[in-house]
C-alpha cells in the first residue's frame, strides 16, 4: 500500500512538466490563429465602448503572462471558463457529457482488448497456422478501416440493409426516459432500476457504436499482443521449458506472464488514441459525449470550449497512462523493485 | 545484438537496396500486394484528367442523386456531380497531402533522433520529454484543434499532420543510434577527424534508414487517414473538393436514406489505400527485420 502511494506520488511529480505543457498549450491555442473572440462576445453590431468594456471583463487588455497566470490559476481550481456563444461554464457542460464519452469507450475497449489480446496470444501459439492467418486478416481491415468510414459501414449494412441495429441517434430512444443515475453508463443504471425497456434501448444503442470501438481497438491488440508472445516464446528459457517437457498450457501461463507487462503499457498507449477515434463515433451516432460537444465548438470557433476539450482529453489521457504503470507495478515484481 | 554481424549484413547500398526489394518480393507476398494496391492508386491519381469521365465539380442539377447507371457509373451525389469521377480525383488528394506530410516528417524528425541520439545527456533527455508530451494528446484531437485555430487550409492541413509525425520518427532514429553509437567505426570517424555533420549524415544515417523506411508506408495510411478525417469533420477541406474524408461527410447524411453509392464509394477507395500502404509496411518490416528473415527462410 505504501508503495502505491509512494507510486501515485511519483507519478504525479512526472506528470505536472507535462501539466503544465498541456495548459500552455491550451492557453496559446486560441492565440495562434485570428480567431477574435472579442468580436463574438461582444456580437456584430457592438461600438467600440462595448468592445472595450467586454475586453476588460476577460481581461483581454493585460499582458499575456497575466492572462497566462489567471488562466492556469482558474484551471487548476477547476474553472474552464464559459463558453464563448453560449455562455455556459465550461467545465460544467463538459463533466455532464462524460459519462457518455466513458460509456462508450469503456464497453468498447473492454470488448476491444477481451477480443484482441487471447487472440493475439492464440495466434502467436499457433503461428501460421489457420486461426494466425485469420487473426493477422482482421488485424490488417481493422487497421486499414478509417473510423470514419467503419462507423458508416455498420449503419449502412446493420441499420439500412438488415434492420436489425436502432437508428444512430443518441444513447436511449427519444420516448425512453433515462434511468437514474448511479454509474453515468445508461446500460449498467438501467438494468439496476431493473427497467428492461431502457435496458433494451440502451443495449441496442450501445451494440454498434461499441462494435466499432472494439474493432479500433483489437486491430493493434491483437498484431502487437502476437509480435511480444512471438518474441517471448523464442526466448531460452521457454525453450527450455518446453524441452524439458513442460505441459503446454503451463507454458502459455508461462509465456502470458513474460508477455503482460509489454501488452498492457501498449494497449494503455493505443487506449488513449482510441478516444481519438471515439470523438468521431460520437459525431456519427449523436452520442452526446463530451466529444461531440468538443468537435462542434471546434467547427463553430467556440475555442473557450475547445481548450477546456484539448484539456479534458489530455488529463484522461495522463490518468491512464498512470493507471496502467499502477497495473504493471501490480503484476511484476520487477518494475515495483525499481520504484520502490 | 553483436556488432561484427550486423556490420557484415550491411554491403554497399546500391546493391543493398535491391537485395531488400527482391528478399521483400520473396518474403513477403503481403508486401507485394500492397505495393500493387498502392501502386493503381498513384496511377489514378496520375492520370485522373484521363481517366474520369466528367468534371469533379460540375454539378448536373437534373441528376442530383442518381442511382449508379449507365451514365454514371457510380451515382451522383447531392450537388449532381458525378461520384466516380470525383473519387478518382480524390486519389490526388490522398497522395498530395499523405507525401508531404511524410516528407515534413522525415526532414525535420530523422535530424533531430540523429542529433539526439548522437549526443545523449541532456540534450536527448530534453527532446525526449517533448516528444512524450506531445503523444499525450490524441493526435486527431490535437490535429482538429490546431488547424481550426490556425486557420483552415490545405497547407494547415498538411502542416499540422506532418508535425505530428515528426516525433515518430525522431524516436524510431534515435533509437537505431542509440545501438550504432557505441560501434567501432562512428569511433573511427570521430577519431579521423569528421566533424558533427558528417558523421551524423555519412556515416550514422545510412546506417539507421532500415526502421525509418518500413515506417514510412505505415505512417503514408496514417496521414491519409487522419486527413480524411479531418476533412470528415469538416476541418480544413470543404465540400465541393473531391477529396475522400469530405465526401463521406457530404454522403453521411443520405446513408441512413438509401443513397450509400455517395459516401460508400469514396470510402471504399480510402480503405483500399489505407490497407494497401499497411501491407506494403508490414511486407517490409518483415523483409528488412533480420530477426524474422532468419526464421522466415
Amino acid at each position: 500500500m505504501r508503495l502505491v502511494v509512494r507510486l501515485l506520488v511519483q507519478r504525479v511529480l512526472f506528470a505536472l512538466p507535462i501539466l503544465f505543457a498541456v495548459v500552455l498549450f491550451t492557453f496559446f491555442l486560441i492565440r495562434i490563429g485570428n480567431n477574435d473572440p472579442v468580436g463574438m462576445l461582444a456580437g456584430p453590431t457592438a461600438d467600440a465602448a462595448t468592445v472595450a468594456a467586454v475586453k476588460a471583463s476577460y481581461k483581454l487588455d493585460q499582458p499575456q503572462w497575466r492572462q497566462f497566470a489567471e488562466f492556469a490559476s482558474k484551471v487548476l481550481q477547476g474553472d474552464l471558463g464559459r463558453s464563448w456563444l453560449s455562455n455556459q461554464p465550461v467545465t460544467q457542460e463538459l463533466l455532464a457529457r462524460l459519462p457518455a464519452t466513458l460509456e462508450l469507450v469503456v464497453w468498447g475497449a473492454l470488448v476491444g482488448a477481451g477480443i484482441g489480446i487471447p487472440a493475439g496470444m492464440m495466434a502467436a501459439m499457433g503461428a501460421n497456422r489457420g486461426f494466425d492467418h485469420v487473426s493477422r486478416l482482421f488485424s490488417l481491415f481493422g487497421f486499414g478501416m478509417p473510423t470514419i468510414f467503419l462507423g458508416l459501414a455498420l449503419i449502412f449494412i446493420f441499420f439500412f440493409v438488415l434492420g436489425w441495429a436502432p437508428p444512430p441517434m443518441g444513447r436511449i430512444d427519444l420516448m425512453i426516459a433515462a434511468p437514474p443515475v448511479v454509474t453515468g453508463s445508461y446500460l449498467l443504471d438501467a438494468v439496476l432500476a431493473g427497467d428492461i425497456g431502457a435496458t433494451r434501448s440502451a443495449a441496442g444503442r450501445l451494440v454498434l457504436p461499441c462494435a466499432s470501438v472494439a474493432i479500433v481497438y483489437a486491430a493493434p491488440l491483437i498484431k502487437q499482443t502476437r509480435a511480444i508472445a512471438l518474441d517471448v516464446l523464442g526466448s531460452d528459457y521457454v525453450r527450455y521449458a518446453r524441452a524439458s517437457g513442460m505441459p503446454p498450457s503451463m507454458v502459455r501461463g508461462m509465456v502470458w506472464r513474460n508477455a503482460s507487462v509489454p501488452v498492457i503499457t501498449y494497449a494503455a498507449t493505443e487506449l488513449t488514441a482510441l478516444f481519438g477515434a471515439a470523438s468521431v463515433l460520437e459525431l456519427i451516432f449523436s452520442w452526446g459525449g463530451v466529444s461531440q460537444y468538443g468537435l462542434s465548438a471546434i467547427l463553430k470557433g467556440d475555442f473557450a470550449v475547445v481548450q477546456g476539450y484539448v484539456l479534458v482529453m489530455s488529463l484522461i489521457a495522463m490518468v491512464i497512462f498512470a493507471l496502467a504503470d499502477l497495473l504493471v507495478m501490480w503484476i511484476e515484481p520487477r518494475a515495483r523493485a525499481v520504484a520502490g | 545484438m553483436s556488432l561484427p554481424a550486423s556490420l557484415a549484413a550491411v554491403p554497399a547500398p546500391g546493391r543493398r537496396w535491391f537485395k531488400q526489394m527482391a528478399a521483400l518480393a520473396r518474403l513477403s507476398p503481403t508486401g507485394v500486394v500492397g505495393l500493387a494496391l498502392v501502386g493503381c492508386f498513384a496511377l489514378l491519381a496520375i492520370f485522373a484528367g484521363l481517366l474520369a469521365p466528367y468534371d469533379p465539380i460540375q454539378p448536373f442539377s437534373d441528376q442530383v442523386l442518381a442511382a449508379p447507371g449507365k451514365r454514371f457509373w457510380l451515382g451522383t451525389d447531392g450537388n449532381g456531380m458525378d461520384v466516380l469521377s470525383r473519387t478518382v480525383y480524390g486519389a490526388r488528394y490522398a497522395f498530395g497531402i499523405a507525401v508531404p506530410v511524410l516528407l515534413f516528417g522525415m526532414i525535420l524528425g530523422i535530424p533531430i533522433g540523429l542529433y539526439a541520439g548522437y549526443r545523449g545527456g541532456w540534450v536527448d533527455e530534453v527532446t525526449l520529454r517533448i516528444m512524450d508530451a506531445l503523444r499525450v494528446f490524441p493526435s486527431i484531437i490535437l490535429a482538429l484543434a490546431i488547424v481550426a485555430a490556425t486557420g483552415q487550409s490545405l497547407a494547415n492541413v498538411v502542416l499540422v499532420i506532418g508535425i505530428l509525425d515528426v516525433p515518430v520518427f525522431a524516436r524510431l532514429v534515435r533509437a537505431e543510434v542509440l545501438a550504432l553509437r557505441a560501434g567501432g567505426f562512428v569511433e573511427a570517424a570521430v577519431n579521423a577527424g569528421n566533424p558533427t555533420w558528417r558523421i551524423l549524415f555519412v556515416h550514422l544515417l545510412p546506417n539507421c534508414l532500415r526502421g525509418a523506411l518500413a515506417q514510412m508506408p505505415i505512417r503514408m495510411a496514417w496521414a491519409v487517414r487522419v486527413s480524411a478525417t479531418l476533412a470528415f469533420i469538416g476541418v480544413g477541406i470543404q465540400v465541393p473538393t473531391p477529396e475522400w474524408g469530405a465526401m463521406i461527410r457530404q454522403g453521411s447524411e443520405y446513408i441512413i436514406s438509401g443513397e450509400w453509392w455517395v459516401s460508400i464509394v469514396p470510402g471504399l477507395a480510402l480503405v483500399a489505400l489505407v490497407i494497401g500502404f499497411s501491407m506494403l509496411g508490414d511486407g517490409l518490416e518483415e523483409a528488412l527485420d533480420p530477426r524474422r528473415n532468419r526464421s522466415a527462410r
